[in-house]
């Protein structure tokens, strides 16, 4: 008798391109039949969710060298596409840099998963967690388009690849993160948090993050606000950082910022949240967020 | 193998008792009964991994638990099924299949990894350690520890939860209590209540395993 298994009878054939050439080479030959894979753990989970089906043909880009070399570079801080998420969390320089995308990476799923996941792939799903911490921090993506590589701010990346437009070739190589650099005297404040159904290892309901600076009189400026979670579009909340930008906090800002977060951020209900709850949660999450980094900053100077 | 008697192969209430028992023998902890890592071991020669129509196979090269394995498979299978039913490494258990429960946990290069998310093709060259290997001459101490402070009612996700604590203990055999928090969390148990695995890891770390 058979050993009984869930798994589907045939599984994906997989190609092991050696250049970004090749691997964009083999995607333009197969079309909608073979799929980049990273770490294949979100496959995995839309295969399972059935929200994606098995393709033929799986081109695994592991194989292409120097793509999850994590680098100082020039003051400012590049990471491979292919570096998986447990390195990430790690990565002092992250840490400095950056501070929200490695919190956005450490609520990612699991020590485990993490070992598996590429930050390549979070990205390019379009909505992973670390994008909303990517928005604040003015990143850049480094994407290959069978030519040449170009650097992309994540923004207009995102615009692309939400209005369906961007060729499916494209292959996403790594992430640029500039030093941030704010007025003299200031001090960076970067936060990102998230809100699942339970406390830890669960998709996101909400994610949101934020990055500026903060004078020694309280001033902010540079600010950026972004929100997503669950399978939601990453957007910047521009309305909410003009309220901030060049004021010094008080009720009155938080109460506004609250107001135009639950205006104008863009999401969708689900069996368990509505889009009323989400919304209300992100502009409570930044509220209160910016509060505790107002609290914390009191009395402090420059950095 | 002891698979093929139940409906859904981790239910094991359809297994018939005398298997359930030997399934017992073989995998709780891992213990001094567990297989090791027996290449193509011809009791689970009538589970092998056959291509299905169309599917291609890649001669996986690797070591598990400390021995080298080649293995006839689909690039894109599953570890946790190449485990399973190529080499009848059933310590390694099956639950959500999903990445969200730890149960299938081994340690790929000495990282844990699920092996239910991890592919074939994902381990060429790779040292894969499953629960087996790591009672190679005796009890580990962390199993040791589990065992002593009743870190486990059914067992099911104790296998899983052992590799990963062991994984945590060799790099950082002194963890603060939230980074044995955040090492665990994607170990789900629903037993326990997770107090007897707490103070397993608290006397493992004792112990000075790691
Ligand atoms: C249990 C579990 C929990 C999870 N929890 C979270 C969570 O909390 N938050 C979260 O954001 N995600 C979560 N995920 C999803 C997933 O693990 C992460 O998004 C991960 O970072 C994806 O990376 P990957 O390398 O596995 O991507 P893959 O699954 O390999 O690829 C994902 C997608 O990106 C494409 N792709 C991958 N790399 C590239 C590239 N370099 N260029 C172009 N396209 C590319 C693939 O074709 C595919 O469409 C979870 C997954 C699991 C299994
Ligand atoms: S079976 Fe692999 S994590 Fe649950
Ligand atoms: S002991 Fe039963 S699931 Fe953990």
């Amino acid at each position: 008798m058979e050993a009984l298994r869930d798994e589907p009878l045939w599984t994906p054939a997989v190609q092991r391109p050696r250049s970004l050439h090749e691997a964009w080479e083999l995607k333009r030959t197969f079309g909608r039949d073979g799929v980049y894979v990273a770490g294949s753990t979100l496959l995995r989970t839309q295969w399972e969710a059935g929200t994606v089906s098995m393709p033929k043909s799986l081109i695994d880009l592991r194989g292409i060298e120097d793509l999850a070399d994590i680098d100082e570079d020039g003051g400012g801080l590049s990471i491979g596409a292919l570096a998986d998420l447990s390195r990430c969390r790690r990565s002092a320089a992250l840490g400095h840099m950056a501070p929200a995308v490695q919190e956005a990476v450490r609520c990612i799923a699991a020590p485990a998963v993490r070992n598996l996941a590429t930050i390549g792939g979070n990205i390019a799903s379009g909505y992973g967690d670390c994008l909303p911490a990517l928005l604040v921090c003015d990143a850049e993506l480094a994407v290959f388009d069978g030519k040449f590589l170009s650097r992309r701010r994540v923004e207009e990346w995102l615009a692309d690849r939400w209005s369906g437009m961007h060729p499916q070739e494209d292959i996403l190589t790594g992430i640029w993160l500039a030093p941030p650099a704010g007025p003299a005297g200031s001090r960076r404040i970067e936060i990102f948090r998230k809100v699942g159904r339970r406390e830890a290892f669960t998709p996101s309901l909400v994610t949101v993050a934020i990055g500026c600076f903060i004078d020694s009189e309280g001033r902010l400026s540079g600010v950026k606000i972004a929100a997503g979670g669950g399978s939601g579009r990453p957007q910047r909340l521009d309305i909410a950082e003009a309220v901030l930008e060049g004021a010094s906090i008080g009720k009155e800002q938080l109460a506004s910022v609250f107001e135009a977060v639950v205006t104008q951020f863009e999401t969708y209900g689900d069996p368990f949240a509505t889009v009323e709850y989400k919304k209300k949660t992100a502009g409570n999450l930044i509220v209160a967020e910016l509060w505790k980094a107002l609290e914390g900053s009191a009395g402090k100077g420059d950095h | 193998m002891l698979d093929k008697y139940a409906a859904n192969p981790g239910d094991r209430d359809n297994l018939p008792e005398s298997a359930r028992d030997a399934e017992e023998n073989r995998c709780a902890l891992g213990g001094a009964e567990a297989m090791q890592g027996m290449p193509n071991n011809p009791d689970c020669a009538d589970a092998s991994l056959p291509a299905e129509p169309g599917e291609t196979l890649i001669t996986l090269s690797c070591r598990i638990n400390g021995q080298p394995v080649t293995a006839e498979v689909p690039p894109s299978r599953r570890l946790l099924t190449v485990l399973r039913e190529e080499f009848g490494l059933t310590g390694t258990k099956r639950s959500c299949e999903l990445g969200r429960c730890g149960a299938c946990m081994v340690l790929i290069d000495g990282r844990p990894v699920n092996s239910c998310l991890t592919m074939a093709y994902q381990c060429e060259g790779a040292g894969i350690t499953t629960i087996e290997g790591l009672s190679g001459g005796g009890l580990h101490p962390v199993q040791q520890a589990f065992l002593e402070e009743g870190g486990f009612q059914c067992g099911y996700c104790t296998p899983g939860m052992v590799i990963s604590v062991v994984a945590l203990l060799s790099e950082n055999p002194k963890p603060a209590p939230e980074e044995v928090e955040e090492a665990l969390s994607g170990n789900l148990c629903r037993c326990t209540g997770y107090g007897g695995i707490m103070r397993a890891v608290n006397k493992a770390i004792e112990k000075g395993v790691g």
